[in-house]
């Protein structure tokens, strides 16, 4: 048995060999950066900073952090809610069986394959603010009456990354949770109508707690990818116009491969990890999962 | 469960249809756009389909760069390391699954899943630095090398819960035939496990495919270029026009859409039952 054990810590090797190179320890040297002075430009005087580069991330006023967490805030929580939404909704109606269910979830899903990037790119001409189908639909069903620059209206430009994302987001959502509602027990639902529940009333005492568990995993995984791809902001506004777009990521590239500032960049990098850190904690307490259960 | 009727049906029906149509809407858009003439693309109200269709745009964008070659280095890069992705999975992920130290496990598992909190970017300049200094930057096998690592914790997690799914005691009769472990896992476990493997492959496909930022940061020349890093390059460059973008946009997303055709079965089945299980 005790050569068994020992095959097994060997077959971990080239996973925790490829993990502990090229994540584990750049992570730490990223985390180390954080402190450093460390910019492109001024390599020769590289040299241990404490937390001045934090300091400079959030109190430098051309940076307007606050202003950066909340646009972080509102893409996350509006890009999460609606995918969600949208995706249990979807889910729902394919339930049941159709003619062509198959196909449909093909055609439906499909853009779970797709790049964040691709996705920003194809959005981004379809905000278009000349010749954007939306603008065309929305002229030609007399919503607007001339063309609207959604990208580049403070006003509009945040709605319009959600609206991209959500699009995004909704396959993934879909597929979780379809296949989550088709585990539901049927006999669950036939006891609950003998008991006179209607619709609605099963909905929120039996569907939704049975699949808690798949919802808890899903919504938390999807949070750190949303926070961590910035793929589609990049693409399409790259955080303007004026800073209304701009989230913690891809204040982060533009530290990084605009300003060649490493050390602020990773000093952001930091902050997202520990936010995420401490939601990710808080998020399992209150939803009190079982350990080892994620 | 309580019977639709009429009206409820026809609404669930109407529903489907909507979702359809936003679903499928974009990626048309786009289709149309690649084969429209640049002209016709800027007139005004739009054309919902192309008077003149012409695969101008397609010709220009390998002619124009050499797309041809990008993409052949997308392809080989992606092929390669989604396979070594799920050959190193398949291993960590049984080896997790069989092991019996339950509190080592779980400090194990957990380090996987701490991986989906780091932003790729605190990686890029760690990266990029021991990688000049040893002279290994500019690399396809070594970016293949890279993105094997950026996507095999989450494929060890699909491979375990795949694996957890199978009773130890098949193996366990096959030892006492006589196999080893390494000999039980290929020809008793792994047989069982292919839609398994399928998912892990094709979920590395498609997020190796799609890598932008790392092949920016750890490529630069020219005739090393992915797919995302010419597409990215487009847009700063003067004289691209959207109708050669959209046939670039077109051509990327084909690989990605056929691994997720062919296995969308196996992808589904190994993203809920295995990595987020109920």
């Amino acid at each position: 048995m005790i050569s068994e054990r020992n095959t097994h810590r060997f077959m971990l090797v080239p996973a925790a060999l490829l993990l502990i190179l090229f994540i584990y320890l750049p992570v730490l040297k990223g985390a180390t950066m954080a402190f450093q002075s460390y910019n492109m430009f001024d390599l020769s005087n590289l040299h241990f900073n404490g937390f001045e580069n934090f300091i400079n991330v959030i109190t430098n006023p051309d940076i307007r952090f606050l202003q950066i967490l909340g646009n972080t805030l509102v893409w996350v929580v509006g890009s999460l809610a609606l995918q969600f939404l949208l995706g249990f909704l979807l889910a729902m109606l394919m339930k049941d069986p159709f003619k062509g269910r198959g196909l449909y979830s093909g055609l439906v899903f499909y853009a779970w394959a797709l790049s964040g990037f691709a996705i920003g790119l194809t959005w981004a001409w379809l905000f278009n603010g000349q010749f954007g189908l939306v603008n065309d639909i929305f002229i030609r069903s007399g919503i607007l009456k001339e063309p609207v620059g959604f990208l580049s209206s403070p006003r509009l430009a945040m709605i319009s990354v959600i609206i991209a994302n959500v699009w995004y987001g909704i396959p993934f959502f879909g597929i979780m949770l379809l296949a989550a509602l088709q585990s539901v027990p049927g006999e669950l639902y036939e006891a609950a109508t003998i008991d006179g529940a209607g619709r609605f009333h099963q909905l929120f005492s039996v569907t939704i707690p049975y699949i808690r568990p798949t919802i808890i995993s899903t919504t938390l995984l999807r949070t750190m990818w949303i926070i961590n791809f910035p793929d589609i902001i990049y693409a399409m506004t790259n955080g303007g116009p004026v800073n209304r777009t701009n989230i913690l990521a891809t204040q982060m590239i533009n530290k990084i491969f605009k300003e060649y500032d490493y050390g602020q960049g990773a000093a952001i990098g930091v902050i997202i990890m520990v936010l995420l850190f401490a939601y990710a904690s808080f998020y399992l307490k209150m939803s009190s999962r079982k350990e080892g259960d994620v | 469960m309580i019977k639709k009727s009429l009206p409820e049906r026809i609404l669930r029906t109407l529903a489907l249809l909507l979702f359809l149509l936003l679903a499928i809407g974009p990626l048309y858009w786009i289709f149309v756009t690649s084969i429209k003439g640049p002209k016709e693309i800027y007139t005004w109200p739009l054309r919902y389909w192309p008077e003149n269709p012409t695969l101008e745009s397609y010709r220009k964008l390998f002619s124009f760069s050499s797309f041809g070659r990008y993409f052949l280095n997308s392809i080989t890069i992606s092929l390669c390391a989604s396979f070594a992705a799920m050959m190193v999975s398949v291993s960590s992920g049984f080896a997790l699954s069989r092991y019996k130290v339950k509190k080592v496990k779980g400090r194990l598992l957990l380090s996987l899943y701490f991986t989906q909190t780091i932003p790729t970017f605190i990686l890029m300049v760690p990266l990029f630095t021991t990688l000049s200094k040893m002279g290994l930057i500019d690399s396809l096998p070594m970016l293949g090398i890279v993105y094997v690592a950026t996507v095999v914790a989450f494929s060890t997690i699909m491979a375990k819960s795949f694996f957890d799914r199978i009773p130890a005691s098949l193996e366990e009769a096959a030892m006492i035939d006589g196999c080893s472990t390494m000999q039980s896992l290929f020809h008793v476990i792994l047989p069982v496990t292919l839609p398994g493997m399928a998912a892990i492959f094709s979920f590395a496909f498609i997020n190796i495919w799609n890598e932008l930022f790392l092949a920016v940061m750890l490529l630069f020349s020219d005739e090393k270029m992915t797919v995302p890093v010419a597409l990215n390059s487009f847009i700063s460059k003067a004289g691209i026009s959207w109708d050669v973008m959209s046939a670039g946009i077109i051509i990327a997303l084909l690989p990605t859409m056929l691994v997720f055709g062919i296995g969308q079965k196996y992808i589904v089945a190994g993203l809920t039952e295995g990595s987020v299980k109920g």
